[in-house]
């Protein structure tokens, strides 16, 4: 397993009431997962502790087989940086379309050129060379989306984890997203998708993960 | 008519002295709101606090310097009366609620909004910080126009420790409160759409600055 | 850093340069100041504000250079309260009352007379009151007070500790009465031209300084207001000068010196011309040869 769960707990600081308790859950490369559950179930908050955002306030969660959070900050990077997070409402920075896509390749030690360049391939890719110097708040919430994604796939991670994607994306945008989601899978990456939507679920998920008042439910 | 010839240093003298203020008080405003936004617990205490006293009477702050520089104050050995470093001081401290307290929001915002995104995007810790400081820094800008709008805007200060001095410690304010007192009601209008102008313009070329920072 | 850091380096470079320019500008501006010799001066705002003292210190320091009066225009109580904890080396004042308390608790040392005009009683032209028919500034006020109760007259007040302010309490406790709390008395707590301004707006009377007055009046802002008292030893308004007795060192020699000049001759004669070609009549009488008589006004006035 890429990312596994062990009785993880958690609340957020302040709080007494439990967001998740007692899960086990584990993840792996090259599977599309699909996490299901209404709002407030908690999904979000597991997928963010999957990707070693959220820290767990009870149990341990182990990260191809380290246990991520009692390694040394120098040797957790390493390991995050194989999972890529996407918001469901896209968060972009100030900025142009195209520095947003090659951030993440930036702070990774790539060339600030190099960067900008993989990022314009991408976008040629999708046939978007069009919006790479636009600025980000002129956007639309679909191309925002979108844009939200790519700079996660671009970083080509080994676990992608989607909160919610399709949640402003027109049809066509839709297909884009799903094309290359099945791209990465072939490439090996996996991606887990968390979606309320019952038909999405069944229509692409190799693995359907249930979250219920913070409780997975057990596969049947 | 009096005043003319003297208008554009009292400008120069008002810029510098507020300006110098608000430089002062953001080395000790900036690393506070920063505190502020990692400790949870004090920022709970603390930030009510700020937010109240960024109302404070200017010339309660003046008084209380005065005391202090004094020739019979325990700070009166530093000579700091009726100099512009009082003013300084006194406007320093005047402003810092508003600074760390707007700076305190908007660190609070953008590390939850942009840090979070930044480290999901494989950011170290300090990367992520950096990004986050990135995406404040036009809300820490709009601060600090307004921390110097405060800061050029006040007159008790000005008044008690800077003691109006021709030529030395005479501000916009206390120029046009002199000029009131002279019945000179003309310049002392003139005066007071000069300081509105200054601080407007401040205003607009921080924002100018950000539009080419930002792009 | 691996952050994409050029965004940031432009405005750190730029914060830094206006940090250094600020820290110059401050260094400069120290060496430029500190090469003359500063003698702080408190003083009233009303006299500062008519001009006569950077006037006189002008033509001081035309003889005498190396010199700068630092004038601090305050209120006469916070002048003398100032000079007391020892931030003023000089005070300028026309108070008679405060400024013998602050003589005994040893606070002056030495002081002169240096000017002196009079204070007016003005009001409407209608003059309900018929304050301009009164035999003395105290039967003026038993006037205004017995009018006021009859409720066809207002006194607006300084009520703000000032020289003009104590003058007009000591007026009403020798008429033997306390207007404070009236319905037609009413407190500003401002300076002299506000209080102009408001008795202006009601039709009111006051107790204004003669210069003060003049300007309003000549600058055409209190219409409704005429003079309609005044004598010249009641209302009398005496400008003293002393030296702080805590000043010390160069200070306090040049001090010296300027009072020598305000007293002597040429000072004296600047004072008698000052504005008059302005207002058409002197705002500011020299002492010349009326010094026993003002000394003995003067004592007559500090013991209120």
């Amino acid at each position: 397993m890429a990312i596994e769960f062990s009785n993880v707990w958690y609340r957020y600081p302040g709080s007494r009431k439990w967001v998740l308790s007692s899960v086990d859950v584990g993840f792996d490369e090259s599977r599309i997962y699909v996490v299901f559950g209404p709002n407030g179930s908690g999904k979000t908050t597991l997928l963010k502790i999957a990707s070693l955002i959220y820290r767990p306030v009870k149990g341990k969660v182990f990260a191809w087989g380290y246990d991520y959070w009692s390694l040394p900050n120098s040797k957790r990077i390493e390991l995050r940086r194989r999972i890529v997070y996407v918001h469901e409402k896209p968060v972009l920075f100030k900025g142009t379309v195209e520095y947003n896509i090659a951030y993440g390749l930036m702070i990774r030690g790539l060339d600030r050129h190099e960067a900008l360049v993989k990022a314009r391939v991408l976008l040629e890719k999708l046939g978007l060379s069009y919006l790479a110097d636009k600025k980000t708040n002129g956007l639309s919430a679909g191309e925002a989306q979108l844009v939200a994604i790519l700079r996660a796939i671009v970083l080509e991670p080994r676990i992608l984890v989607l909160d919610e994607p399709f949640a402003h994306l027109d049809s066509s945008k839709r297909d884009k997203i799903m094309e290359l989601v099945l791209e990465l899978r072939e490439n090996g990456t996996g991606v887990v998708i968390a979606s309320h939507d019952v038909f999405l679920a069944k229509a692409i998920a190799e693995r359907v993960i249930v979250v219920e008042n913070g409780k997975v439910l057990k596969p049947d | 008519m009096f005043l003319m010839e003297t208008i554009p240093l009292i400008i120069l003298r008002t810029l510098w002295i507020s300006g110098t203020a608000v430089v002062l008080s953001l080395l000790w405003s900036l690393p506070l709101a920063y505190l502020l936004s990692r400790k949870h617990g004090l920022a709970k205490i603390m930030v009510p606090v700020f937010d109240a006293l960024i109302g404070v009477p200017t010339v309660l702050i003046g008084l209380v310097l005065y005391m202090l520089f004094s020739s019979r104050g325990p700070l009166g050995f530093l000579g700091l009366l009726y100099t512009p470093y009082a003013i300084i001081i006194g406007e320093a401290i005047l402003v810092t609620p508003l600074i760390t307290s707007t700076t305190y929001h908007v660190l609070n915002n953008v590390i939850s909004t942009y840090g979070e995104l930044a480290l999901t995007l494989g950011a170290t810790d300090k990367q992520a910080m950096m990004v986050a400081l990135r995406e404040g820094l036009p809300g820490v800008l709009a601060s600090i126009a307004m921390a110097f709008s405060r800061a050029s805007g006040e007159l008790g200060i000005a008044l008690m420790v800077g003691g109006n001095i021709k030529g030395y410690t005479r501000v916009m304010t206390t120029a046009i409160a002199l000029e009131v007192s002279r019945g000179e009601f003309e310049s002392a209008i003139m005066l007071g759409v000069v300081l509105v102008v200054i601080v407007v313009s401040t205003s607009i070329a921080i924002r100018f600055l950000q539009r080419k920072v930002y792009g | 850093m691996a952050v994409p850091g050029v965004y940031m380096n432009k405005i750190i470079v730029a914060v830094l340069t206006v940090i250094i320019a600020v820290v110059l500008a401050s260094v400069l501006y120290v060496g430029y100041y500190s090469r003359e010799i500063h003698v702080r001066v408190a003083t009233t705002t009303s006299l500062y504000a008519t001009g006569l003292l950077d006037y006189l210190a002008e033509a001081f320091e035309e003889k005498r250079s190396g010199v700068v009066f630092d004038f601090i225009p305050v209120g006469s109580g916070e002048a003398l309260r100032r000079a007391a904890n020892g931030d003023a080396c000089m005070v300028f004042v026309h108070a008679p009352s405060l400024e013998k308390k602050y003589i005994e608790q040893g606070v002056l040392d030495e002081g002169h007379i240096f000017a002196y005009n009079y204070f007016v009683i003005v009001g409407p032209s209608s003059d309900p009151a018929n304050v301009s028919r009164a035999s003395s500034v105290i039967d003026a006020f038993k006037r205004i007070y017995r009018v006021g109760e009859e409720g066809k007259a207002l006194f607006i007040s300084r009520g703000d500790n000032s020289g003009t302010h104590v003058r007009e309490l000591s007026i009403w406790a020798r008429a033997g009465l306390n207007p404070r709390g009236r319905s037609w008395y009413l407190e500003t707590g401002s300076g002299m031209g506000e209080t102009l301004l408001v008795a202006n707006e009601k039709k009111a009377y006051t107790l204004s300084d003669i210069g003060t007055y003049l300007k309003y009046k000549k600058d055409g802002r209190i219409p409704y207001l005429t003079i309609l008292y005044t004598n010249d030893s009641e209302l009398i308004n005496i400008y003293s000068v002393y030296i702080v007795k805590s000043c010390s060192g160069s200070e306090r020699k040049m001090a010296e010196e300027f009072m020598k000049f305000v007293i002597g001759e040429v000072g004296q004669k600047l004072i008698s011309e000052y504005k008059v070609k302005e207002y058409g009549v002197r705002l500011f009488n020299p002492v010349n040869g009326r010094l026993e008589l003002l000394r003995s006004l003067w004592v007559k006035l500090s013991e209120g």
